[in-house]
């Protein structure tokens, strides 16, 4: 082997040029989070036995009764059909024991987000009509160029405009990740296949799903040797120089591991035509699944247009 | 640019769905005669692909980081078709595998960022590229170019997805069911904060991740010099009048402020809402942007004596001056958020 | 299993490869693969070992010279052809080195099963050979997992699954043992030995010269300079040491035996610690109990 440099050799004394101040690396950190995040849902282990009934449904009873209430929730306009959606959707997430480092991101999140957005439709200067609560009023008149409101202030049409997209959008969020937390994403395109989707797509569909996981890892490993290696912050321009190298790293991987793969798919007999495993029959309960989740949207379509 | 659950009607998302069924079969069509069969997983890893790149965060002017979409990257590589398949299937997997919402807007989601935005872009930097080599300069400022017009046509069309919602659905009392701010907001609020801060992200990770492939893969086959991309003239003219149309949007300020003067309140939160994607953590963190709230009713006094060009003019200027008053309440927001959401995790 | 004993399987001609725009990376090898033998390609690092593997498996096709199956030429037009090409598919499988590339499915399940249905048998056939393959490999827990979340001994088992779930009758393994803990290794070698007693035909490419008395019968070596420059039993190709330094596969150094320090300008050709009684079928092939 060749002879160590001296700076290498154990006791040297190491360089004091480190910056004074250790910065934490906050975006790093999130960025890994997120993907941390990601990865474990795509690889986590198949849920224990008896954990909730929704879990051991059908995945396509599932993905139907979902979706079918998250387009009946759009449909809704009540603020009380709206509020029953949500609750149903919170009820069945309780049932089915999601887990609450799933659901409460999300049902903080949604709402938050959606109130804030939605706030200036409370006021009279978006929604018009009677005020409800002043807010300002002034004397009106200009100040410098602009034109100054006379009265700002909460409208009774305004809360309802607001309230009913913050109660549509979370009961949509609760809806979807519903669907999501209490189905494997591999059982879930299981379902997809036998609703009809084309085998190609929902074969590209679940390989890019398998490949996430994989691509994932090398985005995360990047993040690591930078959060590893790195001390202070580098500047917007350079960071967003590393990011692109990234990209294209990671692009470079995609590609190789595609001519793997379609390497490995010739080898077992691939010829173009997508063949998958036909999944198993309907049972009775898939069909009241289906069923239930029908009436459930039935009923609060009609109680939607009773209250209008 | 993700559209949630909840902010479209069904009078806009079915036929947004409608729309798109055709060019999704017309693009594995496409696909499938220009590419071998045997090439399937190139589209699987691609749209992997497309997923991973929405994850690498870079830090905006201002403290805040945003994200690119990467479809106009994938087009520049791997031609626009197989753009529309990858991103599609990115924006399927995140819906629906990940639960992160955005199911029955899944269509026009996908019609913005995997349709309009790899075309507007391929187009773009097809006109700038010519023949030029791969690794060339030329090539670079096209692909960042590219990145721009193709965000920037995205975010517009998703403005116009969302601000003609209260025109087209309201209650019987007139109140709108959806998305309560109209064109005047939505389009302006998209356009700004895409003209000004979000399309420089993703024509630098674009043109930087080309130039990275480039230098490290001297032997770099990009879209244009395969078979895979289309070059017809048609197409080309298309794509020429689709550049220009994203390029004019600033246009739209101008209009903005002769016509829709009275609905300016809402302006810097439908600024959010273009940022309020389908999965949240990500889109807040990109909430201030450049675009905040231009002050209450911003037209000059006298506004029938004022010229459409100074109107605009004032608009720019009360938007830039609106940035101290919502930025501040918008920072706090922020604050709370993540702060409830590191609570959420610790539960 | 088809064929006789002694036939040559493949059979490789002054085959030269070159990947599109690159040097060349296989120059002039010509070696014959009969019917029940075990083989092992040892080289260097990017000596051509898995392009070789390959060719062999008709994924590329050599630039000058030609490769033989049971006497038909490999070329792309008779792979594409009906009774031939899903023959081949059939009775030749191949072990990647990546197993991340060999397993593209979304569960353990699909995974076998993706070979069978391209094979066009039915469904019924199919969920049997699952079953009685998962059982023979001890995965049958596995089933329903998802191929991301394995580890890489899982992993190579499943990968070994799909592959004999197809009954095949050659079986090309590219470095199958690396990157396994010695348990998985040995698991893997008793299984790779039970199906060479059964008479399946293994050609093993590898630079774990260690465990290469485990894996073959005949060892051909290809230099640096992508040339076979031995073809042998074993133990005489590992005692020429003059050659093995000579294709950089090993290297004068010391290293550490436990506690034992040594010098030795020569191979490490360790007795493999994990030998196990051979099983002669694959049935009583039970995992070391805990
Ligand atoms: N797809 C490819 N395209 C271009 N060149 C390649 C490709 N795959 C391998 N090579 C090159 O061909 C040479 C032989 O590679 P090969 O993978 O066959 O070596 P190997 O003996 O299997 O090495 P290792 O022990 O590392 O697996 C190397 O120089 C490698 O860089
Ligand atoms: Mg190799």
């Amino acid at each position: 082997m060749a002879t160590l440099p001296e700076w290498l050799r154990p006791g040297a004394r190491p360089v004091s040029l480190l910056p004074q101040r250790a910065t934490a690396h906050r975006l790093l950190r999130r960025t890994l989070g997120a993907m941390g995040r990601s990865i474990s849902l795509l690889v986590r282990e198949p849920d224990g036995p008896g954990v909730g009934a929704l879990r051991t449904a059908d995945p396509r009873a599932k993905l139907l009764a979902a979706v079918g209430l998250i387009v009946a929730t759009t449909f809704l306009r009540g603020l009380l059909p709206l509020a029953a959606c949500l609750a149903l959707a919170l009820a069945l997430s309780a049932a089915a024991k999601v887990p609450g480092r799933r659901l409460l991101p999300v049902m903080i999140a949604v709402p938050l987000a959606s109130t804030a957005l939605l706030l200036p439709a409370t006021l009279n200067i978006v929604s018009g009509g009677p005020p409800l609560l002043v807010l300002w009023r002034s004397a009106g008149g200009a100040f410098g160029p602009w034109r100054l409101p006379e009265v700002v202030a909460v409208t009774a049409d305004g809360l309802l405009v607001a309230g009913r997209m913050v109660l549509r959008t979370t009961a949509c969020a609760a809806l979807a990740l519903l669907l999501a937390a209490t189905t494997r994403p591999q059982r879930l395109l299981g379902g997809l296949r036998s609703l009809g989707v084309p085998q190609a797509f929902v074969m590209v569909l679940a390989m890019a799903e398998r490949y996430l996981a994989v691509l994932l890892r090398s985005a995360q490993e990047l993040h690591l040797a930078r959060l590893a290696r790195s001390v202070a912050p580098i500047g917007v321009r350079r960071e967003e120089a590393w990011a692109a190298a990234g990209v294209g790293a990671v692009f470079r991987r995609t590609r190789s591991l595609a001519d793997a793969v379609t390497l490995a798919m010739v080898s077992r007999g691939f010829t173009g035509e997508v063949r998958l495993l036909r999944p198993a029959c309907w049972r009775r309960t898939d069909w009241l699944l289906v069923a239930a989740a029908a009436a459930v949207a039935a009923g609060l379509l009609i109680l939607d247009r009773r209250l209008a | 640019m993700h559209i949630p659950d909840g902010y479209l009607g069904p009078q806009t998302y079915l036929p947004a769905w409608g729309v798109m069924a055709p060019l999704w079969s017309w693009a594995s069509a496409r696909l499938k005669r220009t590419l071998s069969v045997r090439r399937l997983p190139m589209m699987a890893l691609a749209a992997a692909f497309t997923f991973v790149v929405m994850m690498f965060n870079v830090p905006l002017p201002g403290g805040t980081s945003g994200h690119a979409v990467g479809s106009v990257l994938v087009a520049v590589l791997l031609g626009p078709w197989a753009a529309v398949v990858a991103v599609s299937l990115a924006l399927a997997v995140q819906a629906l595998l990940f639960g992160d919402g955005g199911i029955t807007a899944l269509g026009a989601n996908c019609l913005t960022m995997a349709v309009v935005m790899p075309f507007a872009g391929w187009w773009t930097y097809r006109l700038l590229a010519g023949s030029s080599p791969a690794g060339s300069r030329r090539r670079w400022v096209a692909a960042a170019a590219g990145g721009y017009v193709g965000v920037n046509a995205a975010a517009l069309v998703t403005g116009v997805l969302l601000g003609i919602q209260p025109l087209i659905a309201r209650d019987p009392s007139g109140r709108p069911l959806y998305c309560p701010f109209g064109l005047g907001v939505a389009v302006p609020a998209m356009a700004v904060s895409h003209l000004l801060v979000i399309g420089f992200v993703e024509a630098a990770v674009t043109a930087l991740a080309l130039a990275y492939l480039a230098r490290t893969e001297p032997g770099l086959a990009l879209a244009d010099q395969t078979a895979e991309g289309p070059s017809s003239r048609g197409l080309r003219r298309l794509g020429l009048s689709v550049a220009a149309l994203a390029l004019l949007s600033p246009l739209s300020l101008v209009l903005v402020a002769r016509f829709g003067g009275g609905t300016a309140w809402g302006e810097w939160s439908a600024g959010e809402l273009s940022r309020l994607t389908g999965y949240l953590p990500s889109g807040f963190q990109r909430l201030s942007s450049l675009w905040r709230a231009p002050l209450p009713d911003y037209g000059p006094p006298g506004a029938e004596g004022v010229s459409v060009v100074a109107q605009g003019v004032w608009y720019v200027v009360s938007a830039a001056l609106g940035v101290a008053a919502i930025g501040a309440a918008v920072l706090v927001l922020r604050r709370l958020f993540t702060r409830k959401e590191r609570d959420g995790h610790a539960a | 299993m088809s064929g006789s004993q002694g036939e040559t399987v493949f059979a490789v001609e002054a085959v030269r490869f070159a990947y599109a725009g690159q040097p060349l990376c296989l120059d002039g090898v010509s070696f014959d693969v009969r019917r029940g033998e075990r083989l092992a390609l040892v080289g260097a690092n990017g000596s051509g070992k898995s392009t070789l593997l390959h060719l062999l498996n008709g994924l590329f096709f050599p630039g000058e010279g030609r490769i033989a199956y049971l006497g038909s030429p490999l070329t792309e037009a008779v792979l594409d052809a009906a009774p031939f090409g899903p023959r081949f598919r059939q009775e030749v499988g191949f072990l990647f080195q990546n197993s991340d590339a060999q397993l593209f499915c979304p569960t353990v399940e699909d995974e076998l099963a993706f070979g069978p249905l391209q094979m066009g048998w039915t469904q019924a056939e199919v969920f049997r050979r699952i079953e009685d393959t998962l059982a023979l490999l001890e995965i049958s827990r596995l089933r329903g997992r998802f191929p991301a979340g394995l580890s890489a001994g899982e992993k190579k088992r499943v990968a070994l699954a799909s592959l004999l779930v197809l009954a095949p009758s050659v079986l090309l393994l590219d470095e199958p043992t690396a990157g396994l803990d010695p348990r998985s290794q040995s698991l893997l070698l008793e299984i790779l030995e039970a199906l060479h007693t059964r008479g399946l035909t293994l050609v093993t490419a590898t630079h774990d010269l260690t465990l290469l008395p485990h894996l073959a019968d005949r060892v051909l070596v290809l230099s640096e300079e992508h040339r076979l420059v031995a073809d042998g039993e074993p133990e005489p190709v590992l005692a020429d040491t003059e050659m093995l330094l000579a294709v950089n596969l090993i290297h004068a150094h010391s290293h550490r035996h436990g506690r034992l320090v040594h010098t030795h300008p020569h191979q490490h050709v360790v007795a493999h610690e994990h030998v196990h009684g051979h099983h002669h079928e694959h049935e009583d092939q039970a995992e070391p109990k805990k």
